[in-house]
């Protein structure tokens, strides 16, 4: 890049000093890049943290990566349409090395009720053992046990729909549903557990019992409503997906994001915004070198007017300039990145604990401690954020020192 | 001999064809042999200062021409201009107009640098030159840790440095008292007589006037007076 090592020295001693003489500007802009990009960086974590939690809370509680119905059942659910080959399919889910965990369950709506208030809840019939090899059900767990107690007489019940009934541990719950016979039946439960997965299906309306005995209180002779599939890898989704519908030609399955499109939604809308941000981060460190060169070159045009003058050449003054924004940007960049990647790593790690505001992120799904994600490319993409910012910003100074005739700087006093 | 510097037919008009449109150098022709010690003077605005900056290629004349060792200086385009600026003339300005981020012996060495010297030769020349100019104590210090006297030795010694042909002067000891002139002027004959420079400057300063061996007066753009003194 420099003709010569004398002169790239020079370009090099001439830009640093030059922001060393006017120290307390180089400081500020480099602050305000750096600030810049640490909100930049620290927001982006956190919200990527917030909503690979909210999906995976999702996943978790409630459809797994993969979600299996009888045909029919997603969008007209009805007891009767089960899916009763559930031994071969789980054989099949149990083969395949992508699969982590599979459950399965049977649901109904149902009507819960105590002596004094009703609500419209959730069956899930399920096997608390699978169950807690799958998600999170111990983690959820807000009071009492995961257990349903002898003769499998207890339920694990939402926070939400708890609240509504105002019942707690110990408290009596009658179900009505109807069975399978398009008879209502019912079924009288002790509360044994509470959960709370900020799944706001669950939370409001789940009331987890024993799978035979809901069978049984269903009469259902054979057979589930659903089967939710955890992967190692969300990669695998489509694939295996496509490899149950091959296979099972009379059940319906689903992935994730096809039952949650508000999720997935969520998740492109936080790339669109993280744009947004790259851009403001983009804008202000392309201001703020642009104001900091432009002003040191209107001050400096007597200085460059004397290079130019005693035999330097325009492209060496070119250097300066560029070399001098590159160093601002780069320290901006660097203090920049160390702070939001410390930041995010401490939130990573230790969350940012927000459960004085814990009622109203219920509302979105969310938990109360946010843990944020370090991805690589934040820091790529913010480092091409800079470098642009840079290069663009000293283009129209250099067109003003260029215009100004540096040479007529000096021969007036 | 006195091939090394021709001006011809010189002339340069300010603002042409604008209001005010100002004509400061008319027929201006000088033939200056190498190793020449001249003075331009002239009451203010007789044209000393467009004249040294047409001379020294940092403006452009609107007629004539400059020759400077055979080679044509009006004739050419800005960046090769430059070059030579860099490789053949020297300059020192009535403002000193030091590089104010470089020390005094980075300003010195800083011409040789854009030629691409080595630091052997860098450092082995500032030692000699500061040695003559007697500013050796004050290579490590910046331009405004220097008083104006010794901030117009580094720029003698930036300007002589790289062993330019010529030397343009414009009012070098303007800014300067007396005694610190003459000082000055002793240390610029020093160099042109052991260097063999041609030195051209400018001066309103009857004393320093005196030191020069051609004396050219200007009046109105025009030469009134060009003479060597015995
Ligand atoms: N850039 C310019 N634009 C218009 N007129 C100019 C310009 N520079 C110089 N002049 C005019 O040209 C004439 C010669 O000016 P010059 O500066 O060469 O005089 P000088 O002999 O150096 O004067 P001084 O002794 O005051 O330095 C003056 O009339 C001046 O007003
Ligand atoms: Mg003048």
């Amino acid at each position: 890049m420099f003709r010569s090592t004398g002169s790239g020295l020079l370009v090099a001693r001439i830009a640093w000093a030059s922001l060393l003489r006017r120290r307390t500007r180089t400081v500020l802009v480099v602050l305000m890049i750096a600030m810049s990009l640490w909100g930049l960086l620290f927001m982006q974590g956190l919200y990527e943290g917030m909503y690979e939690q909210m999906i995976d809370n999702a996943i978790r509680s409630g459809s797994g990566h993969l979600t299996i119905y009888a045909k029919g059942y997603r969008l007209e659910p009805d007891i009767k349409k089960l899916i009763t080959n559930i031994e071969e399919v789980a054989r099949f889910l149990a083969k395949d090395q992508r699969v982590a965990s599979v459950v399965s369950r049977i649901n109904q709506e149902a009507l819960a009720a105590t002596a004094n208030y009703s609500r419209n809840a959730k069956v899930l019939g399920v096997e608390l053992g699978a169950e807690q090899k799958h998600g999170r059900l111990a983690d959820y767990l807000r009071q009492g046990e995961l257990a349903f107690g002898p003769k499998a007489r207890g339920a694990v019940v939402g926070s939400g729909l708890a609240k509504k009934l105002k019942i707690s541990l110990g408290h009596k719950l009658v179900l009505s549903a109807q069975a399978t016979d398009n008879e209502v039946s019912a079924i009288a439960l002790k509360v044994r557990g509470i959960i709370k997965t900020n799944n706001l299906a669950i939370d409001d309306g789940a009331v987890f019992i024993d799978q035979a005995k809901a069978a049984e209180f269903l009469g259902i002779g054979a057979g589930v409503t659903q089967v939710c599939v955890i992967l190692h890898s969300e990669e695998e989704m489509v694939p295996l997906q496509q490899a149950l519908r091959q296979k099972f030609t009379d059940l319906e399955v689903f992935r994730w994001d096809e039952l949650y499109p508000a999720l997935m939604q969520s998740r492109v809308m936080m790339e669109g915004f993280s744009y947004v941000t790259y851009l403001l981060v983009f804008a202000v460190a392309a201001l703020g070198i642009f104001g900091v060169i432009l002003v040191s070159i209107l001050e400096r045009i007597r200085e460059f007017g004397i290079m130019l003058a005693i035999g330097t050449e325009f492209a060496l003054i070119r250097k300066i300039v560029l070399f001098e924004s590159f160093i601002i940007g780069f320290l901006g960049y660097l203090s920049g990145s160390l702070l939001g990647g410390l930041t995010l790593n401490y939130f990573r790690v230790h969350g940012l604990d927000l459960t004085a505001f814990s009622e109203g992120l219920d509302a979105f799904g969310l938990d109360a401690i946010m843990y944020s994600i370090i991805k690589p490319d934040y820091f790529v993409t913010a480092f091409l954020a800079v470098l642009l910012a840079t290069i663009l910003s000293v283009i129209f100074p250099l067109r003003v020192l260029k215009k100004a005739r540096p040479i007529e700087a000096i021969t007036k006093l | 001999m006195s091939e090394f510097l021709q001006v011809k037919d010189i002339s340069k008009v300010f603002n042409p064809e604008q209001e005010f449109e100002v004509a400061a150098l008319s027929g201006i022709n000088l033939a200056i042999g190498r190793g020449e010690f001249v003075v331009i003077s002239g009451p203010s605005g007789s044209g000393k200062t467009t004249l040294l900056n047409i001379i020294g290629g940092l403006d452009a004349a609107s007629g004539g021409a400059v020759i400077l060792d055979g080679l044509t200086l009006t004739d050419l385009a800005e960046k090769e201009l430059c070059l030579q600026r860099r490789d053949h003339i020297g300059f020192v300005f009535q403002a000193y107009n030091l590089i104010p981020v470089l020390t005094a012996r980075e300003n010195i060495e800083y011409v040789m640098k854009l030629q691409g010297k080595s630091q052997q030769d860098c450092d082995a020349r500032v030692v000699e030159i500061a040695e003559k100019l007697g500013i050796a104590q004050l290579l490590n210090k910046l331009p405004n840790q220097l008083s104006g006297g010794q901030q117009q030795r580094v720029a003698v010694a930036r300007a002589v440095a790289s062993k330019p042909k010529l030397i343009l002067a414009d009012e070098p000891t303007a800014n300067l008292d007396s005694g610190t002139a003459a000082e000055l002027m002793a240390m610029m004959e020093k160099l042109n007589r052991e260097e063999r420079i041609t030195v051209i400057f400018s001066s309103h300063d009857p004393m320093v006037i005196a030191k020069a061996r051609r004396s050219i007066i200007l009046r109105d753009g025009r030469v009134v007076q060009n003479e060597i003194t015995p």
